[in-house]
């Protein structure tokens, strides 16, 4: 397996935070990979260091065979990290101009196909100081993607943008991956974003990689017993921290050998179990388990 | 990989209007206007002389008579080039393209796909580029406030240039394209390590006021004008030096023993000094926080 980004022992200490921690991350090329933590887990920093923006106090990185600031291999990456900015004077259609001479791509031609595959040839010729931020996401997704690069990092890229625009952003990384053949990486909080268009995750908590691997396995792994029982409260209660409120239902996190007991300990403490059913987890339940976070009950 | 970096660097100041128009086509403007509104006034009171019954007819006539050299006009006005006026206005539009990125937070746009120093290099070659096209507007404007004052004044316009005036047009031309280039050196500086286009606008005209004023703080130090300390701390005070080494003649002889070398030094030392500044600064800056 061919890797686009690898890093070993990767450390970045801002006086005593440690924003990275000895992270060993290797980005398998191609189809669409999440890099996924809370506030703080090193998301930003890492990319950061892959862009050349900030240095590693300590570890390697490696972006497209070569290392950080390695200009012929990082030109084979394009990237749109944080809401990207541009010169307030200029037209949507004069900064991808401008970025692809920036880049040394002869991507003229390029552009009017750029701008509308991010919905942006209506605006093409307004200038920027009056995009939304969801316009402004478009247009760096667009400058990220003029010079035809074989990997592209993207952060938050659908931050700001309305639900049509999110589903367009969605369908648009997804065919980067499947039709053109990029590889794309990208951070973003929206979790259930991430389960729909990414193949493998990232769960990066405190600097560090705490779980790594295809979607459908982390899903798979974090099956949960559904109990729809009477009363819910009293459920929990017995169920302490193994249990969330999920709608009129209860999800148990236990095992397929701690079931049994656990229904004979509810059937004996006098609840009526209506139904209890095996269910995959979503993202968000593995996120929340790996990075430590308790799950908030759902109302109901 | 540099040529990139140069062409997009040209492509986006040739968008932002405001600041070409004000490091480009403001002073030209100024100037061409003051000067006519100077012609148009001296011309009624030469008009009132003239008309003085008193004066000899002798006088009155070589009064009204004379050519204008537009080629002598472009000599002396190249070497005027370097103004303060010019320099000010010339540092709005380096400023700009040296802060830009700071200012837009675009650095994280573009610095990932070429190397600092060409970025860095990239902009002070179209600085540079546009200190050459403000001369030129800058000549271009000084050659019609000749033509006005010639047709104001009735007076025969001629061109002569011979390749001793060429050269010292080149000589003085070049002379002020560094001082310019130089003095916006001070604002790639400031914009690099403060990341503000206040401070890219503001210190090297802070800087260039103490330049100017060094010989008045220097001599009550026992400092003398022809000092290496003094020299050195005066670039404009240096550009005159070799403007009048390039002259020749009495202005030259006029010149203290040795101020020659010490001049170009002090040029060399204003012009690489802040480049090597800059250039060993950018490539370890931290730019995510723009």
């Amino acid at each position: 397996m061919t890797t686009v980004i690898e890093t070993r022992g990767l450390t970045k200490t801002y006086g005593t935070v440690r924003a990275l921690d000895g992270l060993d991350l290797s980005i398998p090329r191609g189809g669409v990979y999440g890099v996924m933590g809370p506030n703080g887990a090193g998301k930003s920093t890492l990319f950061r260091i892959l862009l050349g923006l900030i240095r590693a106090s300590d570890g390697t990185a490696t972006v497209m065979g070569g290392g950080v600031g390695d200009v012929a291999a990082m030109r084979r990456m394009g990237s749109m990290i944080e809401t990207p900015r541009f010169p307030p004077y200029m037209t949507a259609r004069q900064v991808l101009r401008w970025l692809a001479l920036e880049h040394g791509v002869a991507a003229e031609a390029d552009i009017p196909r750029w701008l509308e595959r991010v919905g942006l040839t209506e605006a093409a010729d307004r200038r920027v100081r009056g995009f939304s931020v969801g316009m402004l996401q478009r247009l760096g997704v667009a400058g990220a993607l003029l010079s035809r690069p074989e990997l592209v990092i993207l952060d938050e890229p659908t931050s700001g943008m309305d639900p049509p625009g999110i589903q367009e952003m969605r369908a648009l990384i997804r065919s980067l991956a499947d039709d053109d053949g990029v590889t794309v990486v990208l951070a973003s909080h929206q979790l259930l974003e991430v389960q729909r268009v990414c193949d493998r995750v990232a769960i990066m908590n405190r600097g560090k990689l705490v779980r790594e691997g295809a979607v459908s396995e982390l899903t798979a792994s974090g099956e949960r017993l559904r109990l729809s029982a009477k009363p819910v409260e009293r459920v929990v209660e017995i169920l302490g921290v193994k249990g969330v409120r999920d709608g009129g239902g209860v999800l148990a996190n236990v095992t397929h050998a701690e079931a049994p007991a656990l229904i004979r300990a509810l059937v004996e403490a006098g609840i009526e179990i209506d139904e209890a059913r095996w269910v995959g987890a979503d993202l968000e339940s593995v996120f929340m388990t790996e990075t430590g976070h308790q799950e908030t009950p759902h109302a109901g | 990989m540099l040529v990139d970096a140069i062409r997009a660097e040209s492509f986006r100041l040739s968008k932002n209007r405001t600041a070409l128009f004000w490091s480009l086509m403001f002073v030209p403007i100024v100037s061409l206007v003051i000067g006519a509104i100077t012609s148009f006034v001296l011309k009624g009171s030469e008009t009132k002389i003239l008309g003085d019954a008193k004066m000899p007819p002798e006088l009155k006539e070589a009064l009204g008579r004379g050519t204008l050299d537009l080629g002598q006009a472009l000599v002396s006005g190249a070497g005027d080039l370097a103004n303060p006026l010019v320099l000010l206005f010339v540092l709005i539009g380096a400023a700009t393209l040296y802060a830009g990125d700071y200012r837009w937070e675009t650095w994280r746009l573009i610095s990932a796909r070429n190397s600092r120093s060409n970025l860095l290099l990239a902009k002070l070659a179209v600085v540079a580029g546009l200190a050459l096209a403000a001369m030129a507007l800058m000549l271009v404007a000084s050659l019609i406030e000749n033509v006005v004052r010639a047709a104001v004044f009735d007076r025969q316009l001629t061109f002569s240039m011979t390749g001793e005036m060429a050269g010292q047009f080149l000589a003085y031309a070049g002379l002020s394209w560094l001082r310019i280039v130089q003095f916006t050196m001070m604002g790639m500086l400031a914009a690099f390590v403060t990341r503000s286009l206040l401070a890219a606008l503001f210190i090297p005209l802070v800087v260039g006021v103490a330049q100017f004023f060094s010989p008045q703080m220097l001599v009550p130090m026992g400092v003398m004008p022809d000092a290496w300390l003094a020299v050195l701390a005066n670039p404009g005070s240096a550009v005159d030096t070799v403007k009048a080494m390039v002259e020749g003649g009495a202005a030259a002889a006029a010149l203290p023993a040795g101020v020659g070398v010490k001049a170009w030094l002090s040029l060399a030392l204003w012009t690489f000094g802040p480049l090597a500044a800059a250039l060993a600064w950018f490539p370890r800056q931290d730019l995510s926080k723009e």
